[in-house]
Formats: structure tokens, sequence, C-alpha cells
């Protein structure tokens, strides 16, 4: 039975693959990567891997699609002049990703047996550091400079995105996001929906020291709630030189880059943290993050300056 | 009980799953992402029931998160409308 149930969800997700690669339409392509995530966190669902299901549902079939879809929108009128890639260039990129998928799909299919493995390592030291989340503590305490680095590379990212900003433009607001005909539906969904997006995207951040979820499947919650907010034009983008925005990007790394620090010399090194003061500076750094992950998100999203900085 | 939700979730799975061929068909955007929606929607049932059957109580919040932001997903199509003026730049 269980079998029969999963070869379904294969076909489905085969399905959802195959027409996201064929589809004729940019944006018929970006809707079909939507419902492939949203099949994606089922899967991960049925392996009884929370924390990914969690995150793929809110980056790949919320975040994500909302980026694309975006990217669509402002092709539009570049593809209209534009060419087709030649035939030869659409085979041999077709070749490479084929390449890349069957020499991933390799690996992963002849691991090394038995397969190498710290989980063991990880849950017998659990109480050391006081969560309960095993995915927190790998990602926060065990490989925290992975995951600082993941977080200055959003940064990064963000003023890349904000460097694609004409002279004449930087420091002000990004193009309106104010959905082309503002229908009463979709500010009625802007007002209802955000109060109980936000109480879950907190919700997620402090559950993930327990529990499945953290700070980027909540900070991703929060962004889309903002986002939510701008399309509808209930509220107004900020202006990317605003102090106070610029702050909120980089609060979450600071901190986390400050107690790493504090590391040397209240504890063994850099981003080690003292075992009976472990969790709340790691709640600490969550909240904090996740306030930069949201933020930094609905920036990228809304994209760079368009329009003259007010006096 | 627990047979039974299970059960009850397959079925929810087999019929979101038809929700590709509105995929496949189309013929507007809007229409494609009617699937997702049902998809979000569906999805989130499965959570839930798969949830109460096992008793692992985190699968709600994937159920939580999936009825969030299918239903955000839906209004990033508005950006995109074909005819709009306002697309990618300024007011």
């Amino acid at each position: 039975m269980s079998l029969v149930v999963d070869l379904f969800m294969v076909l489905l997700i085969l399905t959802s693959a195959v027409w996201t690669v064929l589809a004729r339409d940019r944006r018929d392509a970006v809707i079909a990567f939507i419902v492939l995530g949203l099949q994606l966190s089922l899967v991960w669902m049925r392996l009884m891997a929370v924390d990914v299901a969690l995150t793929e549902a809110a980056v790949g079939g919320g975040a994500t699609g909302l980026v694309l879809l975006r990217a669509c929108a402002r092709l539009q009128p570049v593809e209209a002049e534009g060419r087709l890639p030649g035939l030869r260039a659409q085979i041999a990129a077709g070749l490479l990703c084929a390449g890349v998928g069957v020499a991933l799909a390799a690996v992963i299919l002849a691991p090394a047996a038995p397969a190498p493995s710290l989980a063991p390592a990880v849950a017998a030291h659990m109480d050391e550091v006081g969560l309960k989340n095993p995915v927190t503590v790998v990602l926060l305490a065990y490989r925290a400079l992975d995951t600082l680095l993941e977080k200055v590379v959003l940064v990064l990212g963000l003023i890349g995105v904000w460097a694609l900003a004409p002279d004449l433009f930087w420091g002000g607001r990004p193009a309106s996001l104010r959905a082309a005909s503002p229908s009463g539906t979709l500010t009625f969904l802007a007002r209802v929906l955000p109060p109980v997006g936000v109480l879950i995207g907190v919700y997620l951040v402090w559950n993930g020291a327990d529990h499945p979820g953290g700070t980027f499947q909540g900070g991703t919650v929060l962004a889309a709630m903002w986002l939510l907010v701008m399309m509808a034009g209930l509220g107004e983008l900020p202006e990317t030189r605003a102090l106070r925005l610029r702050r909120l990007v980089a609060v979450g790394p600071a901190l986390f880059i400050a107690v790493g620090l504090a590391g040397f010399w209240m504890a063994d090194g850099f981003l080690s943290y003292p075992p009976e003061y472990a969790k709340p500076i790691i709640v600490a750094v969550e909240v904090a993050l996740a306030l930069s992950i949201a933020v930094i998100l609905g920036l990228m999203v809304a994209g760079p300056a368009a329009k003259e900085p007010e006096r | 009980m627990a047979e039974f939700l299970f059960a009850a979730a397959a079925i929810v799975l087999v019929l979101t799953g038809l929700a590709l061929v509105r995929m496949l068909w189309g013929p507007s955007p809007a229409d494609r992402m009617m699937a997702a929606q049902l998809l979000g929607t569906g999805g989130g049932a499965i959570a839930i029931l798969v949830a109460i059957a096992s008793g692992m109580t985190a699968v709600l919040d994937i159920a939580l998160t999936l009825a969030l932001l299918a239903a955000f997903a839906a209004v990033a199509l508005t950006l995109g409308e074909p005819g709009s003026k306002r697309r990618g730049g300024g007011e």
C-alpha cells in the first residue's frame, strides 16, 4: 500500500519536473516549479525530515515562486525583442544539466557502506547545548561557522542586488510592488493574513530551539507577510538608504559575529559558547538572525532602488 | 484509527494529484496557479492527517506553513500580469 503511494508521489514529482523544463511560457515553468516545491515538501514529510519539509514549504512553495515570478515580469519587455539561444546552445545546456543530474544520482544511489554519519556523536552531546532540536544544535552550535557565513552571504547578496541601481537612484525606494490592478480581494487578504502569518513566523523561530522550525523558515514567513502588505499597496517600501532598515539588515550577522568573538574569553574560542549560557545565547542569535533574514529577503524581492531619494 | 487516517491522507494525495491535469492543460497561468493552490490546501490536509495518525505534532507546523504560503504564491501571480504598465519599474 505505502509503496503504491510512494510511486504515485514519484510520478507526480516527475511530471512537474519535466513540465518545468518543457513549458514554453516562462511563467508556466515557474508555476510548475512552485508545484514541484510543494510536492517536495510532502516528500520530506514522508521521509520524516520535518525541518527540511518546513524549509521547502516556506522557501520552495512561497519565497522562490515570488522571486521568480517577479523576475519573469521584469524580463517580459526584454524577451519580446530578444531571441532564444540557438539549438546548439540549448543542446549543450541540456547535456550539461543531465550530466550533473546523473553524477548526483550516482553519488546518492551508491553510498559508501556504512554511510559516514556524525548523527550518533551529535545525539550523545545534545544535553551540553541544552536544546532539543538536533538540527538547530548542528546549525548553531557544531557548524555555527557555516551558518554564520551563510547569513553573511545573504547580506552580500543584498548588496549585489542594490548595486544594480543607477547612481541617480542610489538610496531611493525600489520599484513599487503594488499589483497592476489592486482588487478588493487582495486588500482583504493583506489585512487578514499578516496578523496570523506574523504570529506563525514568530512561533516558528521560537519553536526552533526545541522542535522543528527555526530562523530561516520563520524569517521567510515574516518576509512574505511584509511583502504581501506592500503588494496590496497598504504599505510603502522603505528607502534603501534608511538607517533603521540597514541596521535591521546587519543586526543578525553582527550579533552572531560578536557572540563568536566573545567566545574567545568566555569559552574555548571563536563561536564556542559557555555551556551554562548556551541556550539563551543561541535563542538571542536566532531572534536577531530571523529579523535580518526577513528584512533581507523582503528587500531582495523588492529589488534595487528605482526612484530618486527624496530630499 | 491510524490506518484509517493514513488511508485518508493517501486519498487526498490522489485527488490533489489530479490537479496536475489543470497545471498541464492550462490554458491561462491563473488556471495553472489554481493547481498550486489546490496542492497547498491538499498538502495541508495531508500534513494534518499524517500528524494525527503518527502523533508527530511538529508535522502540524508544515500544514500551517503550507496554508499560509500557498495563498501568498497566488498573490505573486498578479505581479507579472501581461498588459500591466507598471511592470518592473516606477509608478
